[in-house]
C-alpha cells in the first residue's frame, strides 16, 4: 500500500487506516466519494431515538456526491452518530455506485500503470482488484504481467473490418471479401456473426471480461470496449454484460458481498479482516432492512462469533431429532399436571386451572425470577457433578446442549410470537376504535417496543451460544449476570405488551413501556459492550472447537 | 443460426475426402449430427491392435459448444469411466468453436497413447495406474484383446 499512498494516489477507499478512527470521528467521514447511499451501520431500534434531524434512516445525503479525481476527500460534516463498541464500519452501494466505484478505481489507476484504460481494467480484474498486488507485479516486470494477464500495453481499439478475399472464418467456414470480421492482437480471425454467437453464448453463462480469444489455447481477452462493440445491436444481452461486469467486481473481492435477502440489489463493503472475526461480529445492515453478517452471510447473530454459530448451527441440524420434542409448544403445569399451552412471547406462565405461576423455561415459581439469587439462564454445573456418577457422560452433555438449546430456541419462537401478537393488538385496536368511535390511539410505541424486543431476544438468543461454548469460571458467571439482567428486563417488557390496552388503561400502559423500552435498550446496549470488550481482551475461556 | 449446418457440411466434406489415420467416421443414417466412429488403438499403447467404438454427437449449439463424445466399446483407462464418458479439457472449459470434430478425434487418440491418472475419470483405474503402472497396463491390453478385437 504505502508504495503508491505516498505518491499522493491515497486510496480512500482501500486504505485500512481509513476504517480505522476514533471514537469521536462522525460515521460518514469517508463517503463523499461514493453518494447517497453511504451506509449507516446503526441496528434498528436505535434509529428511532438517535438519529439527527435530516438524517434519514438510510444515512444522510450529500450535496456534494461527485466523484473526486484526485483522491483527495473532505469530510462531509452532517451525522454525528457515534459507533458503538459491537458495530462495525461499511458502506452501501446500489448498482449504479457499484459502475462508478468500478471506473473510479481503474481511473485512479491508469496513470499510474501508464496504459490504456482498457487495459488497466482488465489488469485490475485479472488481479482481484488487489491494488498493491497489481502494482508490485507490474514494476518488477511489466510485459510479462500484461502478457500473463492475456493483455497488451495499448491493444488497437476494436474494429470490424471486411474486404479480405482470402478471410475464412474458423467457426462457420464462410469466406470472402463481404464477410466483417474481428481480430484481436493475436490475429485471430474470426467472423462477426460467429463472434457475436460465442460472446452472447459466454455472457449468458456469466462471464464478462473473462472471455477471450475464440481460438483453441489463445488467452487473448477480448476486452470490455470489443464486448460492448459486439453487443452493441442486443440490449438485453448488453446488460446482461454490464451486470456480469459488476457481480464478478463484488464477487472478486472480499471487502465486498451482495446483501443475501432475496432480490435485492445492493452490495456491502466491509473492511473487517477475515482475520478479526473470531472477536468482531461484523454485521451490517443493508438499505432493504436486511441485518446479516458480513463474515458468514448468515442473519444477525450478535453477539457469537462466526466460528461458533456455524458450529451450533451444524450442532442442531445433526441433534434435531433430540431437539424437537423441546420445541412442543405444550407442556403440564407442575402442580396440576393440566395441559398448558405457550400462546404468547412471555415466558411468565399462569395455569388455568390452579393459577400457579412459573417460568416456561425452566418450570420454577415465577415469584422467584427477577430476584438476585434466582438464575434461569445459568446451567448449573455443580448439581450435574454431583450427579455424575449415577448419569453416563453423553446424558450429561445431552442435558447441558438442551438447557442452552431450550433458552436459545424460545428467544427465537417468542420473538416471532411477539410479532404475531403485536398484529393481533393492532387489529383489535383498530377495531376498537371503530365500533366504538373512541379517539385515535397511536400505536407506534407498541411496534418499537416490539422492535426492541426482537433485537434482544436475536441477541439473547445468540449468548446462550456463546455460553454453550463458555467454560465454567468466575468470567462466566459475570457474563451469565449480564445476560440474566438484560433476559429479566427483557421478560418484562414482552409482559407489558402482552396486557391487554383498553381505552382507560392505554395511557399508563403507554408509558409503562416506554419507560421499560428504554430501560432495556441500556441493558441490552451494556451486555453487547461488555460481550465485544471481553472478546477483544479474550475474558472468556472456549472449548477449543 | 443457418451457418452451422454448412460448418457441418463443410467437415464431413473434409473428414471424406482427407480422413484421419486410423479413424473410421459415419454419419449415422438421417441425422448429420449423429456419427459412428471407428478408433484405432494407437500402437506402442496397451491399446494397440483394438478397435474401439465411439458414437460423437453435435448438440444443437455446436460449434459454440463442444461435441459430446463417448467410448461404446468398454476402456480401462484411467480418464475414461465405464460409461464410457471421456475426461478431456477440450470437451469441456477448455473448448474453442475454431475445434473440429477432427481435432476431437486426435485428442481422444492422443489420450490413449498418453493416459493421465492424475486427473482420473474412473478412480480405482488411476489409483491401479498410479501404485502398479505395469499391472494396469496389463490389464488394459487384456481388455482390449477381451473388448476391442472383432
Ligand atoms: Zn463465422
Ligand atoms: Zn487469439
Ligand atoms: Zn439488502
Ligand atoms: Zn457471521
Ligand atoms: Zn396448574
Ligand atoms: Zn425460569
Amino acid at each position: 500500500m504505502s508504495g503508491y499512498n505516498s505518491d499522493g494516489f491515497m486510496d480512500e477507499d482501500y486504505d485500512d487506516d481509513a476504517f480505522e478512527y476514533s471514537e469521536e470521528e462522525e460515521e460518514f467521514g469517508h463517503n463523499a466519494i461514493i453518494g447517497n447511499s453511504a451506509g449507516a451501520s446503526q441496528l434498528n431500534n436505535e434509529s428511532q431515538t438517535e438519529t439527527q434531524p435530516g438524517v434519514s434512516a438510510d444515512g444522510p445525503f450529500y450535496e456534494n456526491d461527485l466523484l473526486d479525481d484526485t483522491g483527495d476527500f473532505e469530510p462531509v460534516l452532517g451525522s454525528i452518530k457515534k459507533k458503538k463498541a459491537w458495530e462495525v464500519d461499511y458502506m452501501i452501494y446500489d448498482p449504479e455506485e457499484l459502475r462508478a466505484k468500478q471506473v473510479n478505481i481503474a481511473a485512479r489507476m491508469e496513470p499510474l500503470l501508464g496504459i490504456s484504460k482498457e487495459a488497466t481494467r482488465l489488469l485490475l480484474r485479472h488481479y482481484f482488484w488487489k491494488e498493491e498486488n497489481l502494482i508490485e507485479d507490474y514494476l518488477s516486470d511489466s510485459e510479462r504481467t500484461l502478457a500473463k494477464a492475456g493483455l497488451t500495453a495499448y491493444p488497437p481499439p476494436p474494429e470490424l473490418k471486411s474486404g479480405d478475399e482470402n478471410f475464412s472464418c474458423a467457426i462457420c467456414y464462410t469466406d470472402g471479401a463481404d464477410e466483417s470480421y474481428l481480430a484481436l492482437t493475436c490475429g485471430h480471425r474470426f467472423c462477426s456473426d460467429c463472434y457475436r454467437t460465442y460472446v452472447t453464448g459466454k455472457v449468458l453463462e456469466g462471464d464478462s471480461w473473462r472471455i477471450h480469444c475464440p481460438a483453441p489455447k489463445c488467452k487473448v481477452l477480448l476486452g470490455i470496449t470489443a464486448s460492448r462493440l459486439l453487443l452493441a445491436q442486443d440490449n438485453t444481452v448488453m446488460e446482461r454484460y454490464e451486470e456480469n461486469l459488476t457481480r464478478s467486481f463484488v464477487n472478486d473481492l472480499d471487502t465486498f458481498a451482495w446483501c443475501p435477502a432475496p432480490n435485492c440489489e445492493y452490495a456491502i463493503e466491509c473492511h473487517v479482516p477475515r482475520t478479526a472475526w473470531a472477536t468482531t461480529i461484523p454485521v451490517v445492515e443493508c438499505k432493504c432492512g436486511n441485518s446479516f453478517c458480513f463474515g458468514c452471510k448468515f442473519d444477525n447473530h450478535l453477539p457469537a462469533p462466526c466460528y461458533m454459530v456455524s458450529r451450533w448451527l451444524q450442532k442442531c441440524k445433526d441433534d434435531s431429532e433430540t431437539s424437537n420434542w423441546i420445541k412442543v409448544n405444550t407442556k403440564e403445569c407442575v402442580k396440576c399436571k393440566s395441559t398448558i399451552e405457550k400462546n404468547g412471547g412471555c415466558n411468565h406462565m399462569t395455569c388455568r386451572d390452579c393459577h400457579y405461576e412459573f417460568c416456561w423455561i425452566c418450570m420454577g415459581p415465577w415469584s422467584e425470577h427477577g430476584q438476585q439469587f434466582y438464575n434461569c439462564n445459568r446451567f448449573n454445573e455443580d448439581s450435574s457433578k454431583e450427579a455424575r456418577e449415577s448419569i453416563s457422560k453423553t446424558r450429561q452433555s445431552l442435558e447441558r446442549y438442551i438447557h442452552y438449546f431450550t433458552r436459545y430456541n424460545n428467544h427465537e419462537q417468542s420473538a416471532k410470537l411477539a410479532r404475531k401478537l403485536l398484529a393481533t393488538t393492532e387489529k383489535n385496536m383498530e377495531q376498537m376504535q371503530r365500533e366504538l368511535a373512541l379517539s385515535w390511539i397511536e400505536v407506534q410505541f407498541l411496534r418499537d417496543a416490539v422492535d426492541v424486543l426482537s433485537v434482544c431476544r436475536s441477541t439473547l438468543k445468540w449468548t446462550y451460544v456463546l455460553a454453550y461454548y463458555m467454560v465454567a469460571d468466575n468470567q462466566k458467571i459475570i457474563f451469565e449476570d449480564n445476560q440474566s439482567d438484560l433476559e429479566m428486563a427483557t421478560e418484562q417488557l414482552n409482559g407489558l405488551v402482552e396486557d391487554p390496552i383498553g381505552q382507560d388503561t392505554v395511557d399508563d400502559i403507554k408509558r409503562k413501556i416506554m419507560d421499560k423500552s428504554t430501560y432495556v435498550k441500556t441493558r441490552w446496549e451494556t451486555l453487547l459492550r461488555d460481550i465485544t470488550t471481553g472478546l477483544q481482551e479474550n475474558r472468556w475461556q472456549f472449548e477449543t472447537l | 443460426m443457418s451457418m452451422v449446418p454448412k460448418r457441418i457440411m463443410k467437415e464431413v466434406e473434409r473428414l471424406n475426402k482427407d480422413p484421419v489415420p486410423g479413424i473410421e467416421v459415419d454419419i449415422v443414417e438421417g441425422n448429420i449430427r449423429y456419427f459412428n466412429v471407428i478408433m484405432a488403438g494407437p500402437s506402442q499403447s496397451p491399446y494397440e491392435g483394438g478397435h474401439f467404438k465411439l458414437e460423437l454427437f453435435l448438440p444443437e449449439e455446436y460449434p459454440m459448444s463442444p461435441p459430446k463424445v463417448r467410448f461404446l466399446t468398454k476402456m480401462y483407462h484411467p480418464n475414461i469411466d465405464k460409461l464410457g464418458r471421456i475426461c478431456l479439457d477440450i470437451l469441456k472449459d477448455k473448448w474453442s468453436p475454431a475445434l473440429q470434430i477432427r481435432t476431437v478425434l486426435l485428442s481422444i487418440q492422443a489420450l490413449l497413447s498418453a493416459p493421465n491418472p492424475d486427473d482420473p475419470l474412473a478412480n480405482d483405474v488411476a489409483e491401479q495406474w498410479k501404485t502398479n503402472e505395469k499391472q494396469a497396463i496389463q490389464t488394459a491390453a487384456a481388455w482390449t484383446r477381451k473388448y476391442a478385437s472383432q
